[in-house]
């Protein structure tokens, strides 16, 4: 199924969006990158969409002709370090591999800068063996900055992390 | 017995660590009043011994892991570690009175830091230090002491009202000792 990259939208979640939030967050092959745990029922939608999506920072979901498939999120760092965010990001897998998530991220790295005046870092973590993440910071002008050996604990296990970064000045 | 603690010459210093106390602030005003060692810490020289004793009950005291760097049993400098948000890292930070900068003082220090908190620490698997990028001595000291540099943080750091590009080393548990 060929997207117009064109007709990808960034908005804030709903809670008639948990069906299709299923889509993603009910699929293993995307949460295993995350730090999401995997939803099985509806109502663990709802409830998410309810209690972290909605009131969220800064998350977006990223829809095609107005339905979700995926999401961008966003995380100021606190005090000292509120010049730093970290971004987040998934899609459905249905719709990988074909520019949508760079796109997205394209659409939504201007807004974050934007929407936090004093943000001067917008970092990202990508798992080392997910290229495909990798390729999509690469390709939205992110700049690789290190591989960090054994830097994260996520669902039980120590990973390497390659680290990202773009800033206000880029 | 520990080997030549310094660069070059044949010196062999008498290093230590133990936790700090409000009695250490005669020695704690030494580096802690020195521009030179303030430099790229966060906090300015104190300028009073009230402020250094603040500092030490109030920071020193009450953190997870601090020790004072002794040489023959007095407090010359000190090292702290700092458990990261994910249980398998932590960061290392060090600082040392300047008249003893360049005797391999600080990397022996680490060293004895790194073999112990991996033992302390189970779940602790890297250790990890944030170097400003113009801070060639720190630099030095992470090299001496074994830490793998994996890249530069742009505007990682915000020190005294400016950004700063940091330097990342780690080592890791499975690497030392080397």
């Amino acid at each position: 199924m060929e997207i117009n990259l064109s007709s990808i939208t960034l908005r804030p979640f709903r809670l008639s969006d948990a069906e299709d939030l299923m889509s993603y967050a009910g699929d293993e092959q995307v949460t295993r990158n995350l730090r999401w745990k995997t939803m099985t029922t509806k109502d663990e939608a709802v409830t998410f969409l309810k209690d972290v999506c909605i009131p969220h920072p800064w998350r977006r979901s990223i829809c095609i002709e107005d339905r979700s498939i995926g999401f961008i999120s966003v995380f100021p760092w606190s005090g000292d370090d509120s010049h730093k965010a970290d971004i987040g990001y998934a899609i459905a897998p249905k719709y990988w591999g074909q520019g949508i998530t760079t796109e997205a991220i394209k659409t939504a790295v201007p807004q974050v800068f934007k929407d936090f005046p004093h943000l001067l870092r917008l970092q990202a973590f990508a798992y080392s063996e997910n290229k495909a993440s990798q390729r999509v910071l690469e390709k939205a002008g992110f700049q690789r900055e290190g591989l960090l050996r054994k830097y994260g604990y996520i669902k039980g296990e120590i990973i390497d992390l390659v680290v990202y970064s773009f800033l206000s000045t880029d | 017995m520990e080997g030549n603690g310094g660069e070059g010459s044949n010196e062999l210093f008498n290093i230590t660590l133990r936790p700090f106390g409000l009695s250490d602030i005669d020695d704690f005003m030494v580096w802690g009043t020195d521009e030179k060692v303030a430099r790229f810490c966060t906090w300015e020289p104190y300028a009073s011994k009230e402020e250094g004793l603040n500092y030490i009950k109030h920071t020193i005291i009450p953190h997870p892991w601090f020790r004072a760097i002794c040489l023959d049993g007095r407090p010359i400098g000190a090292i702290l570690v700092t458990p990261g948000n994910d249980r398998c890292r932590a960061e290392i930070g060090y600082v040392l009175g300047s008249k003893y900068w360049g005797k391999g003082i600080a990397a022996r220090a680490v060293k004895l830091v790194a073999n112990i908190i991996f033992k302390e620490w189970k779940h602790l698997e890297r250790l990890e230090a944030y170097v400003d990028v113009d801070n060639a001595g720190s630099m030095r000291v992470m090299e001496k002491a074994g830490f793998q540099r994996e890249g530069v943080l742009r505007k990682y750091f915000i020190l005294k009202g400016r950004t700063r590009d940091m330097v990342i080393f780690s080592l890791l548990s499975t690497e030392f000792p080397s």
